[in-house]
């Protein structure tokens, strides 16, 4: 067996997304070559995922006061919050008022155990990783082959990214989110303006009826949804529902192709 | 009016983020606020240090990594024979997940809850904070070497969890 000039440092660096370009085509070339290696990359892409999902929940929960007034030194004696600072005491203000407002309603659904609409969900996690500037999704358009693969895996059925390219929606990668019933795969794009756009796909719960296409306002968040071979599909952007509706026509359009030549 | 201090919206906003570390760090949602606290705390008496402009978050990160590393310290010397690293300490998955799903996400906290704190801290740094491998060395004040040794181990270890010794797992050669 010839030594592989690649380290267990690159394999990690890649996972994470953090390996630097000019090392970049070496490890693709290598991850091609030797299956063992992409096994491993694929297993740390699946701890970190597992790790996100585990811990998500918790940045979602009502921040207790004393934890606010340690931010603002309330309790710190160094000062107290000085009159000179209205407008930051005010913006720290509006933003806890925010999130507890928006924690809050997620708190009191998950206590009343009323089912959050797939509309709801699709909403909700639209405006989680479509905000996110850094990391959006999980694995990037660049390894488009291997998201499909791992999604397809995890939810157990094929799953594949539609080509929005002709709408002018790039596809920005993708990530496996926790759905009410199911996991989701979700697949971002992103227009010339980095207006996003998400497409989450998931099976449905047995015995759920076909629909047609339906159209909500969640949070200002556009979405059409619809169900189609027990598979539920949203569409999610701040986009006005003529633009959405075309849009989720397409992807309607592409899934009824694959699955004409899939059969 | 020469005290720079801290900018208490950015501060607000990165508790979250603090409280999740924390909780997997500590195990338990208790102490892991109470680290949180102190954390904060330190960072108004240290405000001085914080280089306007730079990223806040991680210098937090280092500021609760030394209150960790200081609490355990002293918690041995209180309780020599007590080990903090409980096995048992299950941590709870949050409820969102489905039943199926709850199960996994279960059994990987309660074996990042086994992993030696020190792996622990860089694991979740790297895959569930996304720090920079460079910004882990310096938020644990260690060398990027090590960060890379530990992150490796813990992994393994994780890997090793999830498949069970049951199942004749071939373990991954350390490519060097």
């Amino acid at each position: 067996m010839s030594v592989s000039p690649i380290s267990d440092a690159d394999l990690h660096a890649y996972a994470d997304g953090q390996l630097d370009r000019a090392r970049l085509a070496e490890v693709e070339a290598a991850l091609a070559r030797d299956p063992s290696l992409a096994l491993q990359v694929d297993e740390i892409r699946r701890q970190n995922a597992l790790l996100r999902q585990a811990t998500e929940a918790w940045l979602e929960e009502p921040i207790p006061q004393r934890l606010i007034d340690a931010a603002t030194a309330k309790a710190g004696g160094w000062q107290r919050v000085r009159p000179a600072l209205p407008y930051a005491a005010a913006a720290a203000m509006l933003v806890v008022g925010m999130s507890i407002g928006w924690f809050a309603r997620d708190a009191q659904l998950e206590r009343t155990g009323t089912p959050t609409t797939f509309a709801r969900q699709a909403a909700l996690t639209h405006v989680l990783y479509a905000t996110d500037v850094n990391r959006p999704v999980e694995v990037w358009a660049a390894e488009e082959k291997r998201l499909a693969t791992w999604l397809t895996r995890r939810l157990g059925f094929a799953v594949h990214a539609p080509d929005l390219n002709s709408a002018g929606f790039a596809l920005v990668g993708g990530r496996l989110v926790a759905g009410n019933e199911k996991p989701t795969a979700l697949f971002m794009y992103e227009d010339g303006a980095k207006h996003r756009l998400t497409l989450q796909v998931r099976k449905q719960a047995e015995g759920t009826r076909e629909t047609a296409f339906r159209y909500a306002v969640e949070d200002g968040v556009g979405v059409f949804y619809w169900i189609d071979d027990a598979c539920g599909y949203a569409l999610s952007g701040n986009f006005d529902r003529a633009q959405l509706l075309s849009i989720a026509r397409l992807v309607y359009g592409q899934l009824a192709a694959a699955e004409v030549t899939a059969k | 009016m020469s005290d720079p201090g801290l900018p208490q919206p950015e501060l607000i906003a990165a508790i979250p983020r603090l409280r999740r570390y924390a909780r997997v760090l500590t195990g338990e949602a208790t102490r892991a606020d109470d680290l949180v606290q102190e954390t904060l705390a330190r960072a108004w008496e240290k405000r001085r240090l914080w280089t306007v402009g730079s990223d806040l978050r991680a210098w937090l990160f280092t500021i609760m990594h030394n209150v960790f590393v200081n609490q355990r310290a002293s918690a041995r010397r209180e309780a020599q024979n007590v080990s903090l690293d409980d096995e048992d300490s299950a941590i709870d998955v949050p409820v969102r997940a489905t039943q199926m799903v709850r199960v996994e996400l279960q059994e990987m906290l309660r074996e990042v809850a086994k992993l030696p704190p020190e792996q622990r801290e860089v694991l979740l740094l790297a895959a569930v904070e996304e720090l920079r491998y460079e910004e882990i060395a310096t938020v644990l004040a260690i060398p990027v070497g090590t960060v890379m040794s530990r992150l490796s181990r813990a992994r393994e270890r994780m890997r090793r969890a999830a498949f069970g010794p049951a199942e004749n797992v071939t373990p991954f050669k350390a490519v060097r």
